[in-house]
């Protein structure tokens, strides 16, 4: 299986003049764990949401496993969604969640779904209202995988959930995927959460996506140069600068270059992936600086 | 999904079923009392007025009369009730509650989610109605035919099949209002104002017309006047009985050439000192008509079936417009 999981071409969504995600287009290869990055209101959402057809588009095209995203019941079955804040329904038990995914799941898995629920602990005749963030986040999780999807789309899954509850579900999310081969992407504004479970990154800024790849290509390509004080334009050739931050009398790049940067003048850093993605949400760079000046 | 919708449902279900049922039991009680006090009226074989009299009557000052009116305010209650407590809240607290995104991914599209929605719950708001509906117009029936006053607008609005049409209409504005509105209390505020207007908007301008009326000018009766009144100007009103057994639209007195007839008073035979009984002997002379525009109570039926059937294809409307908005609007 080498088609994408996901392929959006020119992608584009508005709600009525504002624009949430513009000309977006990109790939996601299958078998990834894609972690989906970028300030709040940068169109995370709306694009998960284009993913699992809760939007359609205003431009542009998105195709998820070769369909269009809620075309019918055989895609729905093939894509499971745990929207933000992990709706449930507060007056129905955790019992009555299973038995509403047994009753609208053709690929069900009820001992599964059953399993999941007793690992958690949780009781299944808890009204899902009364349970806590983390565990309404976990019976969200169980009605999504235990429909046996192919594509696991994840919409700040533990954003609400308090640190002990954010590593239990990224385990559990983890041990689910490992065992599964399920395709994920999941979003989150905060990189340290993605750091540990994604191989794959989609970073947005400002409903536009800013950089996409695999995560070892990512790290393996980009570094932080420091030396004395100079402008961009005397770096090595093929390092494109991505951020910059200047003091009297030195210089802080972080570059991207296909190439290992060699440059005795220059100390050549590793990033983390967390520096990699805050310099690409850093706003100190405009993104076409140069030409704006030269047509000025 | 059935199992589902069903699930959601069952609270509002049953607490409308155990309110139908004590209402049925008292319906039941004191309907023998109605028929024991009708014994008069079934035994009469002719002129039977007086008899028809005490029984209302009798009626009217027991508690058949409470019971009377009471049914008539739930007849009207019921159905922006049901539009109100059913409709409005169907989707638009799903989409309060954002539980809409998680029914929405499961394998089922949101048309059939919509779809199991509006049919169980609007069967059930036919079922009810129908059932309340149909065990009011049972009990008043005898009331109904001795006052013969079943096709005028507040007895008709509130019998027959009339108001499963009004309940269908409440339910799905209720639901088209929760959609596009979003938030389920002015939702509910929504429903239950434009619900208001429609329905009070059929006896007002509408119902007379769905129909066509007989329209009648006979000679003026003077031996059938409801009143003749004059005004110190001499300005007259005189005014026929409405037509028995029928809803009587509209009711004067013209004078031969058509107009109608507002005096002025002859103060020779009208005065304070004219002879008493000589000013109905010198309208009587007058040659003038009535103009009476009225629905006979065979007019009831059709009547009844047009505007249910108009109020059923509204809710039909609706329906497509909730699922078009579902489709192109609603994210």
């Amino acid at each position: 299986m080498t088609d994408p999981v996901l392929r959006a071409t020119g992608l584009t969504k508005h709600y009525g003049r504002r624009a949430a995600l513009t000309d977006c287009t990109l790939t996601v290869p299958p078998g990834r764990v894609v972690g989906l990055v970028g300030p709040n209101g940068a169109g995370k959402t709306t694009l998960l949401q284009l993913a699992v057809g809760m939007l359609t588009p205003t431009a542009g095209s998105i195709t998820v496993l070769g369909g269009r995203p809620g075309a019918g019941p055989a895609q729905l079955a093939k894509v499971g969604f745990v929207a933000q804040d992990a709706p449930t329904y507060a007056g129905l038990t955790v019992a009555e969640h299973l038995r509403f995914g047994r009753r609208t799941n053709p690929g069900w898995d009820q001992p599964f779904a059953e399993d999941r629920i007793a690992q958690l602990g949780l009781d299944p005749a808890q009204k899902a209202g009364r349970l806590s963030g983390g565990q309404r986040a976990q019976l969200a999780l169980t009605l999504a995988v235990a429909k046996r999807p192919e594509l696991l789309v994840l919409d700040e899954p533990v954003a609400s959930l308090d640190p002990i509850a954010r590593r239990e579900f990224l385990r559990a999310l983890m041990a689910y995927t490992a065992e599964h081969r399920t395709s994920v992407i999941l979003s989150s504004h905060l990189v340290s959460d993605l750091e540990r479970v994604c191989d794959h990154l989609i970073v947005l800024t400002a409903s536009r996506v800013r950089v996409t790849g695999e995560v070892d290509e990512l790290m393996g390509s980009h570094y932080r140069l420091t030396g004395a004080r100079r402008d961009p334009a005397d770096l090595p050739a093929g390092a494109e600068v991505i951020e910059h931050s200047h003091t009297e009398r030195q210089s802080t790049f972080v570059v991207r270059s296909l190439v290992p940067i060699a440059d005795a003048s220059l100390t050549v850093e590793q990033l983390t992936l967390e520096d990699l993605v805050l310099a690409y949400l850093s706003p100190s760079l405009p993104p076409h600086r140069t030409e704006l000046e030269t047509a000025r | 999904m059935i199992w589902f919708t069903w699930r959601q449902f069952r609270t509002p279900a049953a607490i409308t079923a155990g309110a139908l049922a004590v209402f049925a039991i008292v319906l039941l009680v004191s309907g023998n009392a109605i028929t024991d006090a009708y014994a008069g009226v079934a035994t009469c074989r002719s002129d039977c007025g007086n008899a028809i009299d005490a029984f209302l009557t009798q009626v009217r000052n027991s508690a058949g009369g409470t019971i009377y009116n009471i049914g008539l305010a739930i007849m009207y209650a019921a159905p922006p009730l049901i539009g109100v407590f059913w409709g409005a809240p169907l989707i638009a607290r799903e989409l309060e509650a954002g539980t809409h995104r998680l029914a929405w991914n499961q394998s089922i599209t949101r048309s059939r989610w919509l779809a199991t929605k509006l049919a169980i719950v609007g069967g059930a708001t036919a079922l009810a109605t129908g059932l309340l509906s149909w065990a009011v117009t049972t009990w008043a029936h005898r009331i109904d035919s001795a006052a013969a006053d079943r096709i005028t607008p507040l007895v008709f609005g509130a019998r027959g099949v009339v108001p499963i049409g009004y309940a269908l209409f409440a339910f799905t504005l209720g639901v088209t209002c929760g959609m596009v509105i979003r938030r389920t209390v002015p939702a509910m505020a929504a429903t239950l104002g434009v619900y208001a207007v429609a329905v009070a908007s059929m006896p007002l301008w509408l119902r007379a017309h769905l129909v066509p009326a007989r329209h009648e000018t006979p000679a003026l009766d003077m031996g059938n006047l409801d009143a003749l009144l004059i005004d110190q100007r001499g300005e007259m009103l005189v005014k026929p009985n409405d037509v028995a057994n029928a809803w009587t639209v509209s009711n004067q007195t013209v004078t031969s050439a058509g107009q109608p007839f507002t005096g002025p008073a002859d103060p020779t035979h009208c005065g304070p000192t004219a002879p008493m009984r000589g000013c109905d002997a010198w309208v009587g002379s007058l040659g003038l008509r009535q103009d009476v525009v009225y629905h006979p109570d065979s007019h009831y039926w059709p009547l009844q079936w047009i505007e249910a059937g108009i109020f059923v294809a509204l809710a039909a409307l609706l329906a497509a417009v909730s699922f078009w908005w579902l489709r192109r609007r609603l994210t």
